[in-house]
Formats: structure tokens, C-alpha cells, sequence
């Protein structure tokens, strides 16, 4: 009962801002110059041609019209075709409109859903190289402040902040791939593809995740219970696991829900370095192309996947910690 | 059993800091037989503490135990490897601690964190038993369905209720010596009595010695047989308590002794005096909606502040007493027009406040300030001193030079040193952060201070030079004062008229020796019964003492609000809800059957 009214409270306030979102997104797109019609067609098409794809399209009418058209769509899941993408993957390259080349164009939701598994196996990749680096060695950080874990947590976190991605990208890139020849870099054609830009990923979270463990345990293990607990007679191997830990374990999840919904996002400039064929790509792809119903389709579909993620977290928070209440 | 179950042999803790040592506890020998509870009192950093927790080798860096043995059953903690120290501490040594809401995980069930410590400390306890175990020591210390309980975590427990926890968490493994350092301090009166008449009650049926320290001597009165007194860490004082109050034999046992404000004996109640009224409350109220926990859209009605009126004169000091939750904190915020009430009035020199244009309220607020608890809170750090008092002044656009002329007469009005004005706050103690406050309200010579609990976090002398002032204030600027305070000694001291406040109203509104010789409502009683006393108690608590705590201000009882707990409940009150009655001497009460006045008495007496 509490979780089905938290649950409908949350999806409830995510459908608004969804369909807030949705409307900033469709009315920048219909004010920003250039004819949608035009671009399907291409620039060789004789006017009477784009004023009846205009129609065809539904594009002759007011935009608000067109608003409630497409949100109407949107309940439906359908979230239009590609101006530029036929079905087959192949980008266009004739510019006449009765080219035979031009066939049926493909769907927006079918793009997103062919890149969207590609993105969440490097998204996962990525946070559990992270989490299997940073959670033991921000606990110990935070179990031994100003000793040498702290230390090293400390100075782990810092050059993982100061390094660059696309440099860290390249430079793994020239040695792993090109001069030690054991992971591939560039493309995908197997999972080993996935490891090189996880690890770049993973190098930029992990000092989020230290700083924020380290300084929420050497928090909780300052708490009267912890410091009463040898007193009432618990080792402190079970302090630490059973209580330290699952105090300080809110602020890691809320961390994670933010880190998740940034990397299903589109990390766009690592999958551009290593030409991984994700959301991110697509996303670059699409803006080069001007591809506004894709454009439009992406933005969207992200933000539904953040308002999932933030339900999940303050849903799992929840569980870890029953006081808290969103 | 012969021999005593501890003794402590010259133990000694320093406290190591920046290369230098300070000795917190000196010396200290002492010992405790079976079954017997021993007192030990001293005053805030005496070092009580300190050795509370050097008893069972848990003290670290950087306090350090230098010297000495603490002997329990035949063996030295202090050198037991930590395995055998495991199987005594939290084991055959129970621990209670001041801070009862902190002392558990509060995320996990009650329940389950002491099943885990029971059989932490005995392995053999199987989860069934040890579950039985608990069930029935949270009966014992009268947890109202204990089965239900079981399963709430720490944050669904009042401080009171949770205390109750911690003396079953303490009690589980069947200890032979329980420590409890300081346990009723964060506890209201009448709950902090109703904690020591549990221990009192359960040390009869359990046979289990307790080392019971306490910053209070009253406190520890009432329950140990023996007491200890520490001054900077060494025990200077030893005897039977009734002895050790009255017939004192050392001069820091006499000085802490007569610091204990009196209430009965040789007390002089400030008398009632009359002026014209400066701040009027008419029947004011004021509710939150509060989103019911695991609902949709169902909200519950807090009613925090219900029908409560009353006037302050010129030149008057108004108390307002209470326990934590009874609505004071909310009233202070509407006297200072923080928030607005729901429903009544309030009017500050004949003027409903709700009436006033956003510049006048501003103009008027210069008469009624506020004066808040927190000496720390309540300051910007990064602020010269004069500079923070100028403010008050800078906002209701006085110029600067005339501000630092007026900043720096008040400064001296308080009695802050003029070397101070251009120092920042760091390191004042909290003593001359609330003057500072003080001097901050002055300023803009206000009417009315209101005063929320402006003194408790103060020490007994720093709280009797700040009453000085406050006195020395009043005769020079005729100040209004309204004392918000659950320290019914300094309401005792100060106050000309007491309003007496329980779940939102007021029960009793009476004149300052009414209320403490012959009050009207059993609510009053109640709270002065509870009241630790070396001088013997006009209300003993056999007869007075409540049981239970408040009802949740969300469901109020039916009629009488405090009907539940009542002594003197019959079957009218759940009917009617009293009102405020009007009774002779310009004194209130709201009680259907209400303790009669001395004249009354006696008229029964004759019949």
C-alpha cells in the first residue's frame, strides 16, 4: 500500500515533467529556422512537391495542433520516423526527391531501441568497474580518516578528477589496442569492444563515488550508535556491516541514480572516440543530420529514463533507510 | 554474596592534546556492592563521563587511562585481552547513555538491534529466545504493546519511550552492574520521574547494581542509597546520600548544594503587579496539515496552539511552562509573529497585528523581539561584534554613526568588554553569545522580550548573572518579559504570572505563588511532583505523579485533553471539553474538577 501510493505519486509527478520537457523540446525545434518539409524532400524539389509533403506531414498546421497530434502519438509509443535514416541503416546521399535510393524512412523508436542495448552493457560495464574500485577503497577512506587509506582515496580521486576524457580515450587506445594488442578499440563487434571506453567512463566516476562514500562513512561511524556499539557489546566487524555501512549507504545511491541517468544519456564524447554505435553516437549523429524527429525522440526517451532511475533510487533509498519519505 | 562486584583503585585518565596532558579523571578509588546503586554527581566537565566509560576500557585517543585497575567480578578489565573484555562488556556491565534517540541505529527495528546484541554477547541464545526475552523486558518497563513496538525503528519512539529501550538493551544479558551516565537529562520532568521510579522499581525485582551519575543531585536522590561527588575529576565527597544533603561536609558539596534553586522553602514569589497591557493573545490557534505517512493525498491536523489567550502588562514577567510537545515553541513563533495564527488575535500595544500594513509591522517589530536558546546557532560567525549589534539598527535605517554610538552603549549595558567590538564570536562562551543576543535586541528599545528558553543552555552561574540583567534591564527600560522555559525553578525565580500549557492550551494561567503552593489544575500538580528536590516535595508522587506520556496532538481525546492521564478523570470529562474558568485572584483554570483554593479546603474540612 505504501509503496503502490508512492509509486503513483512519483509516476504522476514524472508524467508532468515529462510532458513539460516535451513541450519545451517540440517548440524549440518548430521555432528554430529552416522547413522540415524542404529538408525531407531535399533541395532540388520543386516547391508544389514541399508544400504536399508539408501537408502529407501535417506541417501546414498551427503548432499547438501539431503539439497535441504528436503527444497523441507519443501515448502510443510512436515517436515518429527519421527525416534522413531509411529503414536498411544506410544514411541518404541522393539529394533528388523521386531518387529511387529513397526508401520508407525508418522509425525513431526502433533507432533508439536498436543503440539503447549497446548503451546500458557500457553504462553497466562502466559503474561496476567503478563501484568494484571505489566502494572498498572509499569505506576504507572513511574507516581510517587521516591514515593512509584516507590518503590514498584521497589521491586516487584526484587524478582520476584532473585526467581528461578524451585524452585518457586516446592514450589507452594507442597503448592497450595499437602497441599491446589486447583489447580492441574502435567500432564494436563483441563485448571485449565495451572494456576500453568503460574504463575511461569508470576513471571519471570513480572520484565522485570515493569522495562521497569516504565522507558519508567517517560521518556515520561518528554517530553515538557506532561509538556506543563496542559498549553494548557488538564486534566491530559487525558494527561496520551492519550498521555503518547501511548508514552511509543513501548518499551513495542517490549519487549512482545521478551517475546512471547521465551515462544512459549518452555519453556522447566516448562513444564518438571509440565510434561505439550507442545513444550517444546516434544522439551526434542525428544533430549533424538535423534530424529533428530523432533529436526530439532521444531527448525524450532520456527524460523518461532519468524520472525512471529517480523513482528506483528513492524507492531503493527507501528500503536501505524507512525514515526517509519522498 | 560478600565483597563488592566493582572496585575501582586509583584510576587515572588523561586527556592528550597537542603534545600536552591534561589529568580528566584523578585518582579515583571507589567500589559498589551487589545489588546497591551508588550515585556519583558533579557538574558538567567534571569528568563523570569520562570515567563512566574508562569503567569499561572505552575510552580512545586522545583520553588515555594512565593508571590504576577497575576490579568486576574478581577480574581487571583494564588488562583483559579484548576477547575476554567482549564477554563482560555490554554483557554483565549494561551501559545507558544520555542520548537515547542516538543510541540506536535508527534506520532497523528496535527489536531486532537488541535480539542481535543479545546474542552477539551470548552466542548460545537461540533467535526465539532471545526474541521472548525482549518481548518480555519491554513489558516490563511498561512499553504500551510491546509486540507492535518490536518492530518500530528508533525515529517512531518518543526520547522518553526510546530511554525505556535502552534500559531493556542494558538489561537483556542479565547484567550484574548497570552504568547509566546522565540517562534522564534529555528527558522531560514528569518522564524523567517516571524513568527513575522504573529503574528504582526493576533494581528491586532484578538485583542488579547500578552506578547512576547525574549532573543533579536531586536526581540522584531519589534513587541511590550512596553517592560520590567529583570536581575536576577527583571524588571529593562520599557518604549516604540523605546525609551527604543534608550535613554536607565539603565546601564544594556545600556550594552545589546551595546552588539548587529552592521552590517551597524560603521563597519569596515575585507578586503580581498590575500596568497597562502590552501584549494581548485572543483565543489564538494555529494547526499544520501534516501528509499521513504512506498515503496519497490524506493529510492529518496537527493542533499545535488551541484557544489560547492571555494579556502581559507593562513591566510584567509572563512564564509559559510546559512539556516538549505541549505547543510552546509554536506560540513563541506566533508572539513573534514568525507566523501568523489560524484563528484569534494578537495585539501588541492595542494593535491587532494582523491589521498592520507590511511598514508598520516593520516599525512595530522594533518593540517585540525574540531572543532564541541556541547561543551558537544564533550568531553569524564571520561578524564583528559591533557590527551585529548595529544591524538591527541598520535595518530600520538608522545612520551609522549614531548606530555604532547606541551598539556600543548596549554592549556596555550587558556588560560585554569594549576590547571586544571588533573580534569575531569565536570563542565567546555561550554566556556572552546570549548577551551579545541581549545586547542585539536592546538596541531598538524594545516593550517585550520574548525569551525561548533563552537560559537553558546556560550553567546554573552564568544563568543567575544573565537573571541579574535581565532584573537590572527591567528597572531601568520597565521591559515586558515573556519566559518560555521548561525549568519551572526559574519560572519560580522570575515569573509574576504562569501560564501552565498541556497539548496546545493553556490549563492554568495563575499568579507566580498559586501556582507553586496551590495550584488548581492536576496537570500543575503533576509537573511540580516531578520536579527532583532536595527539600521535601508539597506534592508527593505517590499521589501526583502521571503515568504515561501526552496523546499525539493529531487524535486528541474526546472532552478533557488530558482526561488519559488524569487522576482525577471521571466520566464528565470525556463529555466536555473544560474551558479556560475565570477563578478569584485573577487566576485560571480549566478543569472540571479542579483542586479547590486553601479557603475552599477548609470549608470541606468544617463540613
Amino acid at each position: 500500500m505504501f509503496v503502490l501510493s508512492f509509486l503513483l505519486r512519483r509516476l504522476l509527478q514524472g508524467a508532468l515533467i515529462i510532458l513539460l520537457v516535451t513541450f519545451i523540446i517540440f517548440t524549440l525545434l518548430r521555432v528554430v529556422p529552416g522547413d522540415p518539409a524542404r529538408l525531407i524532400v531535399g533541395g532540388m524539389a520543386p516547391d508544389e512537391v514541399v508544400v504536399m509533403k508539408a501537408k502529407e506531414l501535417g506541417l501546414d498546421r498551427p503548432i499547438p495542433v501539431q503539439f497535441v497530434s504528436y503527444l497523441g502519438d507519443l501515448v502510443t509509443g510512436d515517436l515518429g520516423t527519421s527525416f534522413v535514416r531509411p529503414k536498411s541503416g544506410a544514411s541518404l546521399g541522393g539529394s533528388s526527391f523521386d531518387d529511387a535510393t529513397r526508401e520508407e524512412r525508418a522509425k525513431v523508436l526502433d533507432l533508439i531501441l536498436a543503440t539503447l542495448p549497446m548503451t546500458l552493457q557500457l553504462a553497466a560495464v562502466a559503474l561496476a568497474l567503478a563501484l568494484l574500485v571505489a566502494v572498498p577503497l572509499g569505506t576504507l577512506g572513511g574507516l581510517y580518516p587521516g591514515r593512509w587509506p584516507d590518503k590514498l582515496a584521497l589521491a586516487i580521486g584526484s587524478i582520476c578528477v584532473s585526467t581528461p576524457n578524451f585524452w585518457l580515450g586516446i592514450v589507452l587506445t594507442l597503448f592497450l589496442s595499437v602497441k599491446l594488442k589486447l583489447l580492441p578499440a574502435i567500432g564494436y563487434r563483441g563485448f571485449s569492444y565495451t572494456i576500453l571506453p568503460a574504463i575511461v567512463l569508470a576513471v571519471e566516476i570513480v572520484p565522485f563515488i570515493l569522495r562521497t562514500l569516504t565522507v558519508s562513512v567517517a560521518q556515520v561511524m561518528r554517530e553515538d550508535f557506532i561509538q556506543l556499539a563496542p559498549i553494548r557489546g557488538l564486534s566491530r566487524s559487525r558494527t561496520i556491516f551492519s550498521h555503518a555501512l547501511g548508514n552511509s549507504a543513501i548518499p551513495l545511491i542517490n549519487l549512482l541514480g545521478v551517475q546512471l541517468g547521465m551515462l544512459l544519456g549518452g555519453v556522447l564524447v566516448i562513444e564518438f572516440i571509440f565510434d561505439y554505435p550507442g545513444l550517444g553516437l546516434l544522439t551526434i549523429n542525428a544533430v549533424l543530420q538535423r534530424d529533428f524527429p530523432l533529436i526530439q525522440g532521444i531527448a525524450i526517451f532520456i527524460s523518461v529514463m532519468f524520472v525512471m532511475i529517480n523513482v528506483l533510487v528513492d524507492l531503493i533509498a527507501m528500503t536501505i533507510d524507512p525514515r526517509l519519505e519522498y | 554474596m560478600a565483597g563488592p562486584i566493582l572496585a575501582v583503585s586509583n584510576l587515572s585518565v588523561d586527556l592528550e592534546r597537542e603534545g600536552r596532558s591534561r589529568r580528566v579523571v584523578d585518582d579515583v578509588s571507589f567500589a559498589l556492592a551487589p545489588g546497591e546503586v551508588l550515585g556519583l554527581v558533579g557538574e558538567a566537565g567534571s569528568g563523570k563521563s569520562v570515567l563512566a566509560r574508562a569503567l569499561v576500557c572505552a575510552v580512545s585517543t586522545p583520553l588515555e587511562i594512565t593508571a590504576g585497575k577497575v576490579v568486576f567480578e574478581g577480574k581487571d578489565i583494564l588488562s583483559l585481552p579484548p576477547r575476554a573484555l567482549s564477554a563482560i562488556r555490554g554483557n554483565r556491565i549494561g551501559f545507558i547513555g544520555a542520548n537515547p534517540m542516538g543510541s540506536l541505529d535508527p534506520r532497523l527495528p528496535i527489536g531486532q538491534q537488541i535480539v542481535e546484541k543479545l546474542r552477539c554477547v551470548r552466542p548460545g541464545i537461540g533467535r526465539a529466545e532471545a526474541r521472548d526475552k525482549v518481548l518480555d523486558l519491554l513489558a516490563r518497563v511498561r512499553i504500551p504493546s510491546p509486540g507492535a513496538r518490536f518492530h518500530e525503528a528508533p525515529f517512531q519512539f518518543s526520547g522518553g519511550m526510546m530511554q525505556r529501550v535502552m534500559i531493556v538493551d542494558a538489561l537483556v544479558s542479565d547484567p550484574s552492574l548497570v552504568i547509566a551516565d546522565n540517562i534522564t537529562q534529555p528527558l522531560d520532568v514528569t518522564v524523567a520521574a517516571q524513568i527513575i521510579r522504573l529503574i528504582d522499581g526493576l533494581r528491586q525485582s532484578l538485583d542488579t547494581a547500578f552506578l547512576f551519575i547525574s549532573s543533579s543531585l536531586p536526581v540522584v536522590a531519589q534513587i541511590a542509597e550512596r553517592t560520590l561527588v567529583m570536581q575536576r575529576g577527583r571524588i571529593v565527597e562520599e557518604g549516604c546520600t540523605a546525609e551527604l544533603a543534608a550535613r554536607p561536609r565539603q565546601s564544594y558539596t556545600r556550594a552545589l548544594i546551595s546552588r539548587i534553586p529552592s521552590i517551597w522553602k524560603d521563597v519569596t514569589a515575585p507578586a503580581a503587579q498590575e500596568g497597562e497591557a502590552v501584549l494581548t493573545v485572543d483565543n489564538v490557534m494555529r494547526s499544520y496539515l501534516v501528509r499521513r505517512r504512506g498515503s496519497f493525498n490524506a493529510y492529518n491536523e496537527v493542533k499545535a496552539v488551541r484557544d489560547v489567550s492571555f494579556t502581559v502588562k507593562a513591566g510584567e514577567n509572563f512564564g509559559i511552562v510546559g512539556e516538549s510537545g505541549c505547543g510552546k515553541s509554536t506560540l513563541t513563533r506566533l508572539l513573534a509573529w514568525l507566523e501568523q495564527p489560524d484563528g484569534g488575535r494578537i495585539a501588541f500595544l492595542g494593535k491587532d497585528l494582523s491589521h498592520l500594513s507590511a511598514r508598520s509591522l516593520t516599525e512595530m517589530r522594533r518593540s517585540f523581539q525574540l531572543l532564541l536558546q541556541d547561543p551558537y546557532g544564533s550568531l553569524p560567525s564571520g561578524m564583528p561584534l559591533q557590527r551585529m549589534i548595529e544591524e538591527p539598527l541598520l535595518i530600520h535605517g538608522i545612520g551609522r554613526a549614531e548606530a555604532g554610538k547606541r551598539a556600543q552603549e548596549a554592549m556596555a549595558e550587558v556588560g560585554l568588554d569594549m576590547e571586544l567590538a571588533d573580534r569575531l564570536p569565536v570563542g565567546l562562551s555561550a554566556g556572552q553569545r546570549q548577551r551579545i543576543n541581549i545586547a542585539r535586541a536592546l538596541v531598538l528599545k524594545p516593550r517585550l522580550l520574548i525569551l525561548d528558553e533563552t537560559l537553558s543552555a546556560l550553567d546554573q552561574v552564568e544563568q543567575a548573572e544573565l537573571l541579574d540583567l535581565f532584573n537590572r534591564l527591567q528597572a531601568t527600560h520597565g521591559f515586558s518579559y515573556v519566559f518560555i522555559s521548561h525549568d519551572l525553578a526559574l519560572v519560580r525565580r522570575m515569573c509574576h504570572r504562569i501560564a501552565v500549557m498541556y497539548l496546545g492550551r493553556i490549563v492554568e494561567l495563575a499568579d507566580n505563588s498559586t501556582l507553586f503552593e496551590q495550584p488548581h489544575h492536576p496537570y500543575t500538580r503533576a509537573l511540580l511532583s516531578a520536579m527532583p528536590t532536595l527539600e521535601d516535595n508539597r506534592f508527593p508522587r505517590p499521589r501526583y505523579l502521571l503515568d504515561g506520556e501526552p496523546p499525539s496532538p493529531i487524535d486528541l481525546p474526546l472532552g478533557c485533553s488530558f482526561r488519559s492521564r488524569c487522576p482525577r478523570a471521571q466520566g464528565d470529562c470525556a463529555k466536555t471539553d473544560p474551558p479556560l474558568l475565570a477563578l478569584a485572584g485573577g487566576n485560571y483554570a480549566a478543569c472540571l474538577h479542579r483542586h479547590a483554593a486553601p479557603h475552599e479546603e477548609e470549608a470541606v474540612h468544617v463540613e
